[in-house]
C-alpha cells in the first residue's frame, strides 16, 4: 500500500523535475570556487555523466510501477536489508534537506535580511515548506509550473540586461584547471543538481502512466541544465577573474546591472528566484522524507509526520554547522562522499538484482 | 465553527506578533551617504573616513532661501581600519551610515601610494556597497575633494560622478568602478588604473577637475597617464567613445579638429621566434568638425592625406602610452592577460619574469581611419576660395 493517494501526470513530472534541478542554482555559485571559469563545462560534463544514473532511477520506477523506493527495497532485498537501505535513503533526504534549509537562511542573512535572527528565518521557511507538503503531492505538482518558469525567466532576463558587460574572453584559456579540481567539480555537479533527483524515486510511484516517465524526466533535466548553464555563463562572462572572491557571484553580477542609471539594483530578482527554487527543492525533499518514513512504519498517511520532521530539520540546520565556512567545507568534501554510494551504486545495483531475480513477480504473489 | 475561531486566533496573533519590522530603518533615520573619501591621518596613521551625508530637509530648498546652506554634511570618523572609522562616525551622526547609495569612493594619495589592497576590502565586502561604485584617487587628500562645492550640482559627490561620466566626450580619462579595479588588481600582471581628481583654485573658487589616470603596480600607485597617454591606452582597449583629434594638415599650417565617431580595436598576441608581438588593429571613423586652414579639403586626394595624418596621430598616442607603460613597467593594456588566454603553455614560463619581458614586447599597429562626414560645411568660409 502506498502512502500517497494523489496522482500526477507526465507533464507535471516534467515541471517538477525541471524545477527541482534548477533548485540547485545556489550550487552554481558554490561550484565557481572550485571550477572557476570552467563551471559551464563542468555542468555539461556532469549532465552527460549523470544521465545514465538518472535513467537507472527511471528504469527502477518503471520496473516497479506504483511502488516507491522503500517498497522497492523491501521487494528486492527482503525485509531486513531493504529496511536498512531505506533508512540510508531517509538519512540522505533528511541531511540534504537540512543543508538546503541552511542555505536559504544564509542567503537571507547575508543579502536580504541581515538583522533578522537566523533561527526565525529557518522556522518561517520550514513552516511554509511543511504547509505546502501537507497539502499533498498534487498541489506541489501544480505549483511546479510557476516555479520552473520563474527559474528559467530570471536567468534569461538578467543575462539580457548584462549583455553589454559580458566579455566572452573570460572563458579562455579553456583547459587551465588542474585535472583533480575539474574532477571535484564534475563530481559535485553530478551529485547535487542531477543525481539528487533520487528523491523522484519517492514521487514517480504516483505517476499515472509510468511508461511515459523517461521522456518527461529527460526533458526536465535538459531545461534545468539550460537554466544552470545560463547562470554559470553569465557569472563568468560578467565577473571574469573576480568570480571566485564573491560569496554569491549571481548576486554580484546582477548588482552590476545599470541601464541608464534607472534600471539598477536588480538583485532582488535573484533573491526571488533563488527563494522560490530552493523552497521547491526543500518541499520535494521534505515530501520524500516524510513519505519514506511513513512507508517504513506502514502508516496510513504521512500528514502527522510533516510538522515534527520539519521541526527536527530546523534544529538540524541551525546546529549542524558552526559557520558558513564550516558548511562550505563539509559540503564540498564530506557531503558528496556519504551520498555517493546511494546515488551511483545502489539504484543500478537494485535494478540489476531485480533483473536477475526476475522481479516483480508477474504471477501476482507480491502483495505490496 | 471551532475551526473558524482557531483561524481567527491565529490571524490576531499574527497581527500582534509579526507586525514589527525587525531591523527596519525609516527614511528619517537613515544617514544616506552618496560618496566617501578615505585618507590616512598625517600624525596618527589612523584611517580617516569622510562620508558625504545628504541633509534631506535641505534638498528641496533653493540655496537663496536657506542662506546658501549646504545640502550635504561631510562627516568624518577615524579608526584603525576602514570599518572601524565608519562605525565611529555614528558618534557624530547618531545613526549608522547607509552606504547603499554611495556612488563614489575616493582614496587619498597617501593610501594609493602605500597600497590599496587592504583598504578596498570593506567596500567590496559590505553588503550595502555596490560593485558599480566609482573609484577615484585624490591628488592630495580625499577630504578636500569632498568639500569643494560645485556650481551646478548640490552635492560634490554627484558632481564627481557626472565629471567621470563625461569621459565619453574626450576619452581623456576613463570610468573605473570597484569591479573593474578589482578585476585588474586580482590579475597577476595587469596594472589597475583609476582617474585622478584634483581641486583647482580658480579666481577664489574651488573647482573639481578630473585630469589624469593613476597607474598602479600591484596595488601601489606608481605613476600617472596624461590625456594623450590615456587615450592611447583606450584606443588599444577599444574603449574610446569620442573625442577631438587634432591633426596637422600636411600642406598647410592649419590644424584640423576631427571628432571621433566610432572606434573599434582588435588585439591579437603572437609569439614569433621567441619574440612577443601584439598585433593591434584599429578601425576608426571621424567627422571633420573644424578646420583652421582656408583650403578646400573636400576632395578624395586630400581626404586620403588627412586620413593618413589622422592614423599617424592615433599611432603616436598609442606609442606614447606604451612608452610610458614601459617606463613604469606596468602592464596597463593587459597584454599579459591576453597572452595567457592564447598561449597557455608559454605563459607558464613567461609569467614569473613578466617584468623583464614586458619592455621587450613589440607593437604592430594597423590603423584604418576614415572621415565619414564634414558636418554642415563642404568648404570653409574663406575669401578668394579657389577651385583645386
Amino acid at each position: 500500500m502506498n502512502v500517497e493517494k494523489g496522482k500526477i501526470c507526465s507533464m507535471q513530472l516534467f515541471f517538477l523535475f525541471a524545477g527541482f534541478v534548477q533548485g540547485s542554482v545556489l550550487l552554481v555559485d558554490f561550484a565557481i570556487g572550485i571550477s572557476e571559469s570552467q563551471t559551464w563545462m563542468v555542468i555539461l560534463i556532469g549532465l552527460g555523466l549523470a544521465i545514465p544514473f538518472v535513467l537507472s532511477y527511471v528504469a527502477l520506477a518503471k520496473r516497479f510501477p506504483g511502488m516507491n523506493v522503500v517498497q522497492i527495497n523491501d521487494a528486492v532485498y527482503g525485509r531486513f536489508l531493504g529496511k536498512t537501505l531505506s533508512l540510508y535513503y531517509i538519512f540522505f533526504f533528511l541531511m540534504t534537506l537540512s543543508f538546503n534549509i541552511r542555505d536559504v537562511g544564509e542567503l537571507y542573512i547575508t543579502f536580504l535580511m541581515p538583522d533578522t535572527s537566523f533561527i526565525f528565518l529557518l522556522v518561517a521557511f520550514s513552516a511554509t515548506c511543511a504547509y505546502a507538503v501537507s497539502k499533498g503531492l498534487e498541489v506541489l505538482a501544480r505549483i511546479s509550473h510557476l516555479i520552473a518558469l520563474i527559474g528559467i525567466f530570471v536567468p534569461i532576463c538578467t543575462t539580457i540586461l548584462l549583455i553589454d558587460q559580458m566579455d566572452f574572453s573570460n572563458f579562455l584559456p579553456l583547459f587551465e584547471l588542474p585535472f583533480a579540481r575539474m574532477l571535484h567539480g564534475i563530481h559535485i555537479m553530478m551529485a547535487i543538481p542531477f543525481c539528487e533527483t533520487l528523491v523522484f524515486l519517492m514521487i514517480m510511484a504516483s505517476l499515472d502512466k509510468a511508461e511515459k516517465a523517461k521522456k518527461s524526466i529527460l526533458s526536465g533535466l535538459l531545461v534545468g541544465t539550460v537554466s544552470l548553464f545560463i547562470v554559470a555563463v553569465r557569472n563568468t562572462a560578467v565577473l571574469g577573474n573576480t568570480q571566485t572572491i564573491w560569496t554569491s557571484p549571481s548576486f554580484q553580477s546582477t548588482r552590476l546591472i545599470d541601464i541608464g542609471t534607472v534600471l539598477t539594483r536588480m538583485d532582488f530578482l535573484i533573491g526571488i528566484a533563488q527563494t522560490f527554487l530552493i523552497f521547491f527543492k526543500c518541499c520535494l525533499f521534505l515530501y520524500a522524507s516524510v513519505t519514506a518514513i511513513a512507508q517504513i512504519f506502514n502508516l496510513k498517511t504521512y500528514i502527522p509526520l510533516v510538522l515534527p520532521v520539519a521541526g527536527i530539520e530546523v534544529i538540524l540546520a541551525a546546529t549542524v554547522f558552526q559557520s558558513k565556512v564550516d558548511h562550505a567545507e563539509i559540503s564540498q568534501n564530506a557531503g558528496i562522499i556519504y551520498s555517493a554510494p546511494l546515488m551511483f551504486l545502489i539504484p543500478p545495483l537494485t535494478l540489476l538484482i531485480a533483473k536477475l531475480r526476475n522481479l516483480p513477480n508477474k504471477g501476482g504473489k507480491n502483495d505490496s | 465553527m471551532r475551526k473558524n475561531a482557531a483561524h481567527l486566533v491565529i490571524i490576531l496573533l499574527t497581527i500582534f506578533l509579526f507586525s514589527g519590522c525587525l531591523g527596519g530603518r525609516e527614511i528619517n533615520d537613515l544617514e544616506i551617504v552618496i560618496g566617501m573619501g578615505v585618507d590616512k591621518g598625517q600624525d596618527t596613521q589612523d584611517i580617516i573616513i569622510t562620508a558625504q551625508v545628504v541633509k534631506e530637509a535641505e534638498v528641496g530648498r533653493t540655496s537663496d532661501e536657506s542662506g546658501g546652506g549646504k545640502a550635504y554634511w561631510n562627516v568624518t570618523g577615524n579608526g584603525k581600519s576602514v570599518f572601524d572609522a565608519i562605525r565611529k562616525v555614528t558618534h557624530k551622526t547618531g545613526n549608522r551610515l547607509f552606504v547603499s547609495h554611495s556612488q563614489v569612493v575616493i582614496f587619498g594619495n597617501d593610501l594609493a601610494s602605500e597600497g590599496l589592497q587592504e583598504y578596498i576590502d570593506f567596500f567590496l565586502r559590505a553588503h550595502e556597497m555596490r560593485p558599480t561604485a566609482l573609484i577615484l584617487i585624490a591628488e592630495d587628500q580625499a577630504a578636500d575633494i569632498m568639500d569643494a562645492k560645485p556650481e551646478t550640482e548640490k552635492f560634490p559627490a554627484i558632481n564627481i560622478v557626472k565629471l567621470v561620466k563625461s569621459y565619453r566626450f574626450t576619452s581623456h580619462f576613463y570610468k573605473v568602478n570597484m569591479k573593474d579595479f578589482v578585476s585588474s588588481l586580482m590579475c597577476e600582471t595587469t596594472a589597475p588604473t583609476a582617474p585622478i581628481v584634483k581641486v583647482m583654485e580658480e579666481e577664489g573658487q574651488k573647482n573639481i577637475h578630473i585630469y589624469d589616470m593613476a597607474v598602479f603596480k600591484n596595488d601601489k600607485m606608481v605613476g600617472k597617464l596624461v590625456h594623450e597617454e590615456t587615450r592611447g591606452l583606450l584606443w588599444v582597449l577599444g574603449k574610446v567613445e569620442s573625442g577631438i583629434l587634432l591633426v596637422p594638415y600636411p600642406e598647410d599650417q592649419g590644424l584640423l579638429s576631427l571628432e571621433i565617431l566610432k572606434a573599434e580595436s582588435k588585439v591579437t598576441p603572437k609569439i614569433e621566434n621567441g619574440k612577443i608581438v601584439m598585433h593591434i588593429k584599429i578601425k576608426q571613423e571621424s567627422s571633420l568638425a573644424e578646420q583652421s586652414s582656408a583650403l578646400n579639403l573636400t576632395t578624395m586626394s586630400v581626404f586620403e592625406k588627412i586620413e593618413k595624418a589622422q592614423s599617424e596621430v592615433i599611432r603616436k598616442e598609442i606609442m606614447t602610452a606604451f612608452e610610458k607603460s614601459k617606463e613604469l613597467n606596468a602592464d596597463i593594456f593587459g597584454f599579459g592577460r591576453m597572452l595567457h588566454k592564447k598561449y597557455k603553455n608559454e605563459w607558464e614560463k613567461l609569467k614569473d619574469r613578466w617584468d623583464e619581458v614586458y619592455p621587450t614586447i613589440e607593437l604592430d599597429i594597423e590603423i584604418e581611419a576614415k572621415i565619414q562626414k564634414t558636418d554642415l560645411l563642404v568648404k570653409p568660409a574663406a575669401p578668394g576660395q579657389k577651385e583645386e
